[in-house]
């Protein structure tokens, strides 16, 4: 890993999405066991994986990783915690109006 | 499980012809479907932080608390609660008064997209995690979050919005928290919308006649599994004492100001919202805050004091600051950029007011647990 370069990786994954009643959910497993760090960056290649509502979907896709350079894995470590609020939920939007 | 459709040109015989061309019919007539709604792609955000410090956790001072919580947790209690029965009655959308129609959808959209993202974080501090006690704690989680926004995401498609969850094949960045932080968000976070849901519920229960869907007669169970998610960080929080003491207790006031502040903002700019509920947002914030404040005491070892004279000024003062500045965004010219930075710099004094205001002191209990009461 370069101090300001950045390296690109592709790795299986399978993907699950869940559009059901009991369970709204969608997650994607590096089934490499490939880990993710702080400021990279995930794209999983293929069509739009769309669930028609009732049905559980799990496909194996690949994914490119773009990895974060040191610098920026730093950066994200210091910087992110300025969005930490992000995690709480208000129940509404922050559009002041509609 | 649904495979991905195939072509009918691969079939090998009539019969798996006839099979995938019924398959492609029924996919048709649902995507014909979804196509009609208004489609909101949900965009939860992909979060990581230090799970070497998370599996270090132990929670051996804890022990009794934790194991009773998390057999409560897995017995499910709630596991057949959240169906539709017949106490869901029909809802009248097109009736719906227009501003009425929008704010409650952005209420909808608003709290499927949080349980949503809760879902996604817990289930990747779950896979990430090697203590079995962590990872199980945040396995649960991250299935009652997913109910929730299934739930949510029901009630949604009765008013004619569809979730897309292809957001997975866009590309994602992952940020970074400190677990402490994550503690202190999601644990007020958990608490804050326990106090939230349940003050709606008990309203609605004296005030029936104000209850304009029946997704708020849901509250109640919904609201004591948030309940039960607190309880879980509350636990983590105590099995060091370091977070939440010292210069900790300053970042636990900055959350509690930075939650109570923002919900303040966020009720006041859903105004039809509230008077459809026959609710007074001051008087509901004071609820909620004193709710909030009343279970925090459980781990943290101060209170805001929201009965301060500074107190509702500052709120009020932010708010307006931020009602100016969304305005001033939507405007052109270096007026406007004035305006805005104006507006920010009101918004900043006004939340240094608030941070200021003493906080309130108080003995830690030694054991947190606590049972929903409201």
């Amino acid at each position: 890993m370069g101090l300001l370069t950045r390296e690109i990786e592709r790795a299986p994954c399978t993907v699950e999405v869940s559009h059901c009643f009991d369970s709204l959910h969608a997650h994607v497993r590096f089934d490499n066991g490939a880990v993710i760090h702080p400021g990279d960056e995930v794209k999983v290649h293929g069509p739009e994986i769309m669930a028609p509502y009732g049905e559980v979907v799990r496909e194996t896709r690949e994914a490119t990783i773009v990895r974060a350079s040191r610098l920026e894995r730093l950066w994200t470590r210091l910087t992110g915690d300025f969005e930490v609020m992000e995690l709480c939920e208000f129940s509404f939007s922050e559009e002041v109006t509609l | 499980m649904n495979m991905a459709l195939k072509h009918t040109a691969d079939a090998t015989t009539v019969e798996e012809g006839l099979a995938i061309q019924e398959e492609q019919a029924r996919f048709d007539s649902k995507a014909a479907t979804e196509v009609a709604m208004q489609n909101t792609l949900l965009t939860p955000r992909f979060y990581t932080t230090d799970f070497d410090e998370l599996d270090a956790i132990d929670v051996t001072p804890v022990r009794a608390d934790w194991d009773a919580l998390i057999a409560r947790m897995e017995a499910d209690p709630n596991k057949g609660h959240f169906k539709k029965n017949a106490d869901w009655d029909a809802v009248d959308w097109d009736g719906m008064e227009p501003q009425l129609r929008k704010e409650f959808i952005d209420f909808l959209i608003s709290s499927c997209t949080a349980e949503f993202s809760g879902c996604v974080l817990y289930k990747e501090m779950k896979r990430r995690g090697a203590n079995r006690d962590i990872t199980q704690l945040f396995q649960l989680m991250a299935r009652d979050e997913a109910r929730h926004a299934g739930f949510i995401n029901d009630a949604l498609r009765e008013a004619g919005v569809a979730v897309n969850l292809g957001f997975l094949t866009q590309k994602k960045k992952y940020t970074y928290f400190r677990p402490k932080f994550i503690y202190y968000a999601t644990y007020l976070s958990e608490k804050i919308g326990y106090a939230r849901y349940i003050t709606i519920f008990r309203h609605l229960e004296a005030h029936p006649e104000h209850r304009f869907h029946p997704i708020f007669k849901w509250f109640r169970e919904w609201c004591n599994d948030e309940f039960s998610h607190g309880e879980a960080f509350a636990l983590l929080m105590k099995t060091d004492p370091k977070l939440t003491s010292g210069i900790n207790v300053w970042w636990i006031k900055f959350f509690l100001t930075a939650v109570y502040a923002t919900m303040h903002v966020r009720d006041h700019q859903r105004p039809a919202f509230h008077a459809a509920l026959g609710v007074d947002p001051d008087w509901y914030g004071h609820e909620v805050f004193t709710k909030t404040s009343q279970i925090s005491k459980q781990i943290f070892p101060i209170t805001l004091d929201i009965d301060h004279r500074r107190w509702h000024r500052g709120l009020k003062r932010l708010q307006a600051a931020n009602a100016d500045l969304a305005q001033a965004r939507a405007g052109k010219g270096l007026g406007a950029r004035l305006r805005g930075l104006g507006a920010q710099a009101r918004a900043a004094a006004a939340f240094v007011d608030l941070l200021t205001i003493p906080a309130k002191r108080h003995a830690v209990p030694a054991s947190t647990r606590l049972e929903p009461a409201y």
